[in-house]
């Protein structure tokens, strides 16, 4: 039968390798998953992974059977890949992306999004999402992804839950016109 | 053209776990506003498009590590559970305990019964009442003293001549200059009480600062 997440980090916390082992095995496909979506690469959903987990490592003391382990890991994944999105964010921005409250979206993006369609799904979903602002980036992760809710998401990303919401408006809008752009 | 509840019913199109109630509210103004509909129709794919995504395994690696690394090395100090650092407090305490003995005067004797420590103001160290009895009482030791020597003279001499009056005078005067010296130094051990407890404060000072020094 399989032990708890709370009965590993028990174990865990008294040295045994194997529990810890264990914890990590169980949750670190997600965090990679999500990092291979936000940072689209590989190498840098992997040091997410080891950054993620070597964070846990160090507060594993301090965390409280109170909540679900997995709502205090993501706190750590989502300050870590906010962290790495800064860190890696070199690639060109796109100017005329729509910002919050504008209204009309543009359809006219230029070609190198037509490639998307000759490639893998993740890789197309990954590209897409790297071209969103970092911000519509992690909201749609969030919201799409992880499937918390507006509640949830506004305290992590220390915003209003009505500038979530529009956020996450903006971010679809925004998806949407490259899908289009693609066909 | 836009509608300010867009992004709120699109928002919440997305999230299963909102009431029926706002669905119902949303429901009602779909059913008149056409820029609503058009951004519904048009975003409500966008998600399911997005959750195509296939789940990928995580590489190889070495999950361990990070504990092997961390517990070679020496443990982060756990504030929370140690006892506070006394040594960095020691300067502190210190002049704390003298600020009191200096507010509260306090004052130090030592005697051969052993030392004592009192606080506040102290009375005078010798009122004039206790004077006059000490001078009494030394008074009239002083004439005891001089009958029982008088005395005794008589018994040995027998009568009186001119060359044991002068002896007598002779003793006399040293024997006044002797009580004068005794009580010279009566008078100095009292003066001296207060010195002792100055010094020994003093002392306690020197002490403190000598171990708290690094």
């Amino acid at each position: 039968m399989d032990q708890t997440d709370n009965q590993l980090i028990a174990a865990a916390l008294g040295g045994s390798l194997p529990a810890w082992d264990a914890l990590v095995r169980r949750h670190e496909r997600r965090v990679y998953n999500l990092g291979l979506r936000l940072l689209n690469n590989p190498d840098d959903a992997m040091d997410l992974v080891q950054d993620v987990f070597l964070g846990v490592y160090r507060n594993l003391y301090r965390f409280r059977a109170e909540s679900q382990f997995s709502t205090w890991l993501f706190r750590i994944v989502h300050n870590k890949a906010v962290d790495l999105i800064r860190r890696r964010q070199t690639g060109p921005e796109i100017e005329y992306w729509f910002e919050e409250g504008t209204p009309e979206p543009a359809n006219d993006l230029p070609g190198p999004l037509d490639s998307y369609l000759e490639t893998e799904m993740n890789q197309r979903i990954s590209q897409l999402m790297s071209r969103l602002p970092p911000a519509q980036r992690l909201i749609v992760e969030l919201k799409v992804f992880q499937a918390l809710t507006f509640e949830e998401i506004a305290p992590l990303q220390d915003i209003p839950v009505n500038t979530a919401k529009t956020r996450f408006y903006t971010a679809l809008k925004n998806l949407k016109a490259m899908i289009e752009a693609q066909t | 053209m836009s509608c300010p509840h867009t992004p709120e019913i699109i928002a919440d199109h997305c999230d299963p776990d909102v009431s029926a109630e706002v669905l119902q509210r949303h429901r009602v103004h779909l059913e008149t506003c056409k820029v609503c509909q058009q951004e519904l129709l048009t975003l409500r794919s966008v998600p399911g498009q997005l959750l195509r995504w296939q789940s990928i395994p995580v590489p190889h690696w070495d999950r361990s590590g990070m504990v092997k690394a961390t517990s070679e090395r020496k443990p982060l100090p756990n504030r929370f559970h140690q006892w506070p650092a006394i040594r960095q407090w020691l300067p502190l305490v210190a002049s704390l305990v003298l600020a009191v003995a200096v507010i509260a005067q306090t004052s130090m004797s030592v005697g051969p019964q052993g030392w004592s420590v009192s606080f506040g103001v102290q009375s005078p160290g010798l009122s004039a009442e206790q004077l006059d009895e000490y001078l009494t009482a030394h008074a009239n030791a002083q004439q005891a003293e001089t009958r029982e020597w008088v005395e005794a003279a008589l018994q040995t001499h027998g009568q009186t001549t001119a060359d044991s009056i002068y002896q007598w005078m002779t003793y006399i005067e040293q024997q006044r200059a002797l009580d004068v010296q005794r009580m010279d130094a009566g008078f100095e051990q009292l003066m001296n009480r207060d010195f002792q407890t100055v010094d020994s404060v003093k002392q306690l000072a020197s002490y403190v600062m000598y171990q708290v020094a690094p």
